[in-house]
Formats: C-alpha cells, sequence, structure tokens
C-alpha cells in the first residue's frame, strides 16, 4: 500500500487545487485576524461579546485554540473539497480504471487515498495553526501589546496536542460523507456537495428543532453537529465566542458521547464508500 | 448449447504457445440485459488477437472482465494460469491496457502520468518512463501537459503506459483512434513487434482494414454472443467466391444454383458471383459448357474481412 500511497501523494501534491485549497485556508486565517483586529480596534454594540473578548482572541494564548476553531469549521469545508476531489475526479477524468488496473486491489486504492488525503489535511491544519500564530505576533505587535510566552506551559501545550487530534476527529464525519457521495455519485461534485451542504443545513434544522422543543430538540443529540460543538467546547476559548445553533443555553451532549455518535456516523460512512467501491462494475457509463 | 464457441488458437511457434488469457463460460448480466454470454476464449504467447464487433457488442465489456474491472456472473477468467477472481493483482501486474479512449490526468505532464503510474506498480525504475516514451515517438513532449495533447499523443501515452510494466498481455482498445496516418503506421507496425516479444496482444479494432494487416486470429462478437472465431487467413478464404462472366447470367444462375455444392449464386451486374469451394472452379467451368454456356472469366476473389464482418452481424458498424 505504501506504493498507492506514494503515488497518490504525488498526484496531490503535482496538483493546483491541493495548493489553492492551502491558500484558501491560510488566507481565511490571516482575513479573519485582520478582521477581528480591525473590529477590536473599534466600540463594540452593547449586545456583541464581552469587553476584551477580540482582543484576548487575538493574543497569544489564545492564538492556538482559536486557529483550531477555524480549522474546525472553515477547515471542514476544504477538507470535504480534498477528499470528494480526491476519489471523485478519478470518475471525471475516467482515470480509475488505469489506476484500478495498476492496483494491488480496489480497498488498498481507496485505503491510499484515505490515508494520502489524511496527510494532506494534517498537514494543511499544521500550516493553518502556524498562519494563526504568526498572525496572533502580527496583530499583538501592531496592537502594541506585550509578548508574554509564559503561558506555554508543558499542560497548555499537552492540550493543544490534544485539541489538534480532536479538531482532526470532527472533520472525519463529513469528510467521509463527501467521500462516499463522490463515489456514489461517480464524481467529485456530488460528494462535495453533500458533504458541505449538510454541514451548512444541518445547524439550521437543528435549530429549528431545539425550537420545537420536547423529544424534537433532543434529536440534534444524535446527529453530528451538536457532537461535533460538544467536542470543540473543549477548545479553550473565551465565553462568547464559538456560539453555534440555540446559543449557548443549548444543552451540548456529553464528551464520550458525541465521540461515539461522531465515530458511528465516520464507520458508516467509511464502511459503505469501501463496501460500494468494492463490489461496483467500473463501466464506461 | 448453440451459441457456445470455443477460440482455439494454435501456437505460432512452439516456444511461445502457452495460454495467456483463458476465459470459461464468461458471462454477464446488466439486470435483464445480456451483455455477454458464455464466451470461452484462449489466447496465446506472441500472438496478435482481433476482438470485433458492433457497437453494444459486449467488447468493452469482456475487456472490462478481463481487467477485473467488471464482475462476470457466471464464469472464470484466468491469467498466465491464475484465476483472476482471489488473484487479482498477481494475475493483472502482467497485464498493460488502454481502455477506449486513452484517460490520464490532465494536470500532469506526460511524464508525471507515467511517473504516478510507476510508482503505483512499484518496482518501475525512473529511466523506464524515459524508454517508453522514447518507443512510441513522445521524448520531445514528455514535460508538456497531458491536458495539451493531441489525441495521438494521447494514445501514444496510453500505449506507453502498458509497456512500462514490461506486460506479456496487452489489451489494446482502438489504439490508432485519432492518429494521423503516419502515426497509425508507427502503432500498426508496433503491434508485431511487441508480440514478436513473447506478448500476447488482445486487439479491440472497428479499423477492420487494420485488424486484417496485424492480426493473427479475429473472433466476432455480437449481442454478446461470439458469431465466428478463426485464423485471419482461414476466415478470409471462408469467404472466398467465383466471379464469373458469362453471356447469359439468368440461365447460368439457375443452372449453378441447382448444384448441390454451390452455397449460394448472386448476380452484379453481368457477373455471377458463386459461392462454393476453392476448387470446384473446373468443375463449374464444365457444367456450364455442358448446357452451353462459356465463360469468358472465370476468376478466384477474395473477400475483405470487412465484408465478412458486415455479412455475420448484419451489416452493423464495428465500431
Amino acid at each position: 500500500m505504501t506504493r498507492l500511497i506514494a503515488a497518490e501523494l504525488f498526484k496531490l501534491r503535482k496538483r493546483l487545487m491541493t495548493r489553492v485549497l492551502l491558500y484558501v485556508l491560510v488566507g481565511i486565517v490571516v482575513v479573519l485576524y485582520l478582521l477581528l483586529y480591525a473590529v477590536s480596534r473599534v466600540t463594540l454594540p452593547a449586545n456583541g461579546p464581552p469587553p476584551g473578548t477580540l482582543q484576548n482572541l487575538l493574543g497569544l494564548p489564545v492564538a492556538l485554540p482559536f486557529a483550531m476553531s477555524i480549522l474546525a469549521s472553515f477547515g471542514s469545508v476544504l477538507a470535504v473539497i480534498l477528499t470528494a476531489s480526491i476519489i471523485g475526479n478519478e470518475y471525471n477524468w475516467r482515470t480509475i480504471r488505469t489506476m484500478l488496473i495498476c492496483s494491488e486491489g480496489r480497498l488498498r486504492l481507496l485505503g491510499a487515498k484515505l490515508i494520502s488525503v489524511g496527510i494532506l489535511i494534517i498537514t494543511g491544519m499544521v500550516i493553518g495553526l502556524a498562519a494563526g500564530f504568526i498572525m496572533s505576533l502580527v496583530t499583538t505587535a501592531i496592537g502594541g501589546y506585550s509578548f508574554d510566552f509564559s503561558f506555554a506551559t508543558g499542560g497548555y501545550l499537552w492540550d493543544q496536542f490534544l485539541q489538534f487530534w480532536r479538531t482532526l476527529y470532527v472533520l472525519l464525519p463529513y469528510t467521509l460523507l463527501g467521500f462516499l457521495f463522490a463515489i456514489v455519485g461517480r464524481s467529485a461534485m456530488p460528494g462535495i456537495a453533500l458533504g458541505i451542504g449538510v454541514f451548512f443545513l444541518e445547524s439550521i434544522v437543528t435549530t429549528f428543532m431545539i425550537l420545537a422543543g420536547g423529544w424534537v430538540a433532543r434529536i440534534p443529540d444524535f446527529l453530528p453537529s451538536a457532537n461535533v460543538r460538544a467536542i470543540n467546547t473543549l477548545n479553550q476559548l473565551p465565553q462568547g465566542i464559538g456560539g453555534g445553533f440555540g446559543g449557548d443555553n443549548f444543552q451540548l451532549p456529553g464528551v464520550t458521547h458525541a465521540f461515539i455518535t461522531l465515530a458511528i456516523y465516520s464507520l458508516i460512512f467509511a464502511v459503505l464508500a469501501f463496501y460500494l467501491f468494492r463490489k461496483r462494475d467500473v463501466t464506461t457509463n | 448449447m448453440a451459441n457456445r464457441t470455443t477460440i482455439e488458437l494454435p501456437p505460432t511457434s512452439a516456444k511461445h504457445n502457452d495460454i495467456v488469457l483463458r476465459t470459461t463460460g464468461l458471462t454477464k448480466h446488466f439486470g435483464k440485459l445480456v451483455a455477454v454470454k458464455d464466451l470461452n476464449l484462449e489466447l496465446r504467447r506472441g500472438e496478435v488477437f482481433g476482438f470485433l464487433g458492433p457497437n453494444g457488442a459486449g467488447k468493452s465489456t469482456t475487456v472490462g472482465m478481463i481487467l477485473g474491472l467488471i464482475a462476470p456472473t457466471v464464469g472464470s477468467i484466468e491469467l498466465f494460469g491464475l484465476n483472476l477472481k482471489g488473484n487479482e493483482w498477481a494475475a493483472l501486474r502482467h497485464v498493460g491496457a488502454v481502455i477506449e479512449e486513452p484517460a490520464f490526468y490532465p494536470y500532469l505532464s506526460g511524464w508525471d502520468n507515467l511517473e504516478a503510474l510507476a510508482k503505483a506498480i512499484g518496482g518501475i525504475p525512473r529511466d523506464k518512463i524515459g524508454e517508453v516514451l522514447q518507443r512510441v515517438n513522445l521524448q520531445d513532449r514528455a514535460r508538456d501537459r497531458y491536458s495539451h495533447y493531441s489525441m495521438g499523443m494521447k494514445q501514444r501515452l496510453g500505449i506507453a503506459s502498458t509497456l512500462l510494466r514490461d506486460p506479456e498481455l496487452i489489451i489494446l482498445d482502438e489504439p490508432t483512434s485519432g492518429l494521423d496516418p503516419a502515426g497509425t503506421k508507427e502503432v500498426r507496425d508496433l503491434i508485431p513487434k511487441l508480440a514478436h516479444e513473447n506478448r500476447a496482444i488482445f486487439l479491440c479494432s472497428h479499423l477492420l482494414h487494420e485488424v486484417e494487416m496485424v492480426c493473427d486470429r479475429v473472433a466476432i462478437i455480437k449481442q454478446g454472443v461470439i458469431l465466428t472465431s478463426a485464423p485471419i487467413q482461414e476466415l478470409l478464404a471462408q469467404g472466398q467466391v467465383l466471379q464469373i462472366r458469362v453471356d447469359d447470367p439468368t440461365q447460368a444462375a439457375a443452372i449453378l444454383s441447382s448444384l448441390p455444392w454451390v452455397q449460394s449464386v448472386k448476380r452484379e451486374n453481368d457477373l455471377l458471383i458463386v459461392n462454393a469451394p476453392k476448387d470446384s472452379a473446373s468443375r463449374i467451368n464444365r457444367t456450364l459448357a455442358e448446357h452451353n454456356i462459356f465463360a469468358s472469366e472465370l476468376v478466384s476473389r477474395n473477400v475483405s474481412l470487412e465484408s465478412v464482418f458486415l455479412q455475420l452481424t448484419g451489416g452493423e458498424s464495428g465500431d
């Protein structure tokens, strides 16, 4: 399988889209930091975040958790595009047959694709974090705040390390959904559309469910979005930042429940993707 | 079963006669549609085998099954003595194929496309990429993007990709499609050379003239069933007819049609086209003379593969 991973990484490395997605990710981080910096310089409305929150966000201790929250949201979209493309474009370009003939087996080819895209997502996250850290330094410098690195204790770094993997974990259901539907639709577009569509639409639907109250309000506990948010709350962001549907009063599912639910979703999507890919004939049409 | 056809391919040389491909009772259903029915093929090393049929005849499905892309409903495929089912990688690693039009990554160069494939296959030195590109005359455009290639260049890259792993069986589907006359000739010359390098070539083509020139054997498939399969010379000889010119073709046709060993008599203007055994020319001449009809012309005429194909497939094009 290492051969196939090498081939996949070679193709991804040479592809312009991979670099464009990375530029977009870094661009989002840079623009968000600059916007927040600009906003932090003006008077905030009465119902906005507590005073000092935005300045805190730009400060160094919060820089990494904040960058990771950006990765968990915008990163999901980019990860879905990348994951759906890696298999969907093989159908679009009809290279799927060429690759299958050269591969040690269908499952290995699909496995190699997922591992390769995983490596790329991790690389992107590291670069996104670095961008967030650098932007934090920049806004700290231009804001005239002091550089104080005393926060970087072993405990802090360990927390960030864990949060890095938790962020990667919350990307899984949506990226695997995109991956599955790229295979189902034999094209990148269904995967991208469904992966991103569910990511955004679920929040809206969930809000209505919560507003409905009663047992309907508990349905989101079993949907990815609420569980993703439950895991993201482990990220140490200042109060008032990182709210989602239902506001901060919505009772999120427990962390263990969230981990298990997301694992079940990811597993179902992955198993279905592998099963379909293995079983289905690769025909011209 | 009436439709069951076995293509027995005699060895082209004593050394190169081992069977590289054998299909047994190969059948594929797509829902109610029977795409391929009870197909039995044998292909030996050193042989160029032509696989012909009209649109939707089952050629691509057959190739797809041989390459493990389509699962047979019934039947088995053996490649180099290995059952394909359960041994896909071991069996297919000696097979190179270009299925329908070649498909590569548009954003990569010709070289990079081959490098990606070489990495996936493994154990292929980088020098080999240059070597195969040179073999198909693509070395000067190797660093150009595939999306900028002409159809002919794409075809040549496809052939280069099949040669990367020194395959023992090469499957080519319309290898000269889109090539200019010079390119067509290059590929046409290359195919027998590849076969002489101890490989078997499985060639799907609708260019019957091309097939006639390069293939040792052909099989014609229609609606998933093999209609005929034979060495190409035998097939053409089967279609050999006698062309007779007489003063009274109507009477001559009536006389010849009554002969039990004459299969058919057809009139083409002043000529009679008689389908009869090759050695019957003298008997026909004598019979006509006995009825005071004297042939001013009596020649043997070979039919083309195209005629045989059209006759067998009922005039459908061989795309």
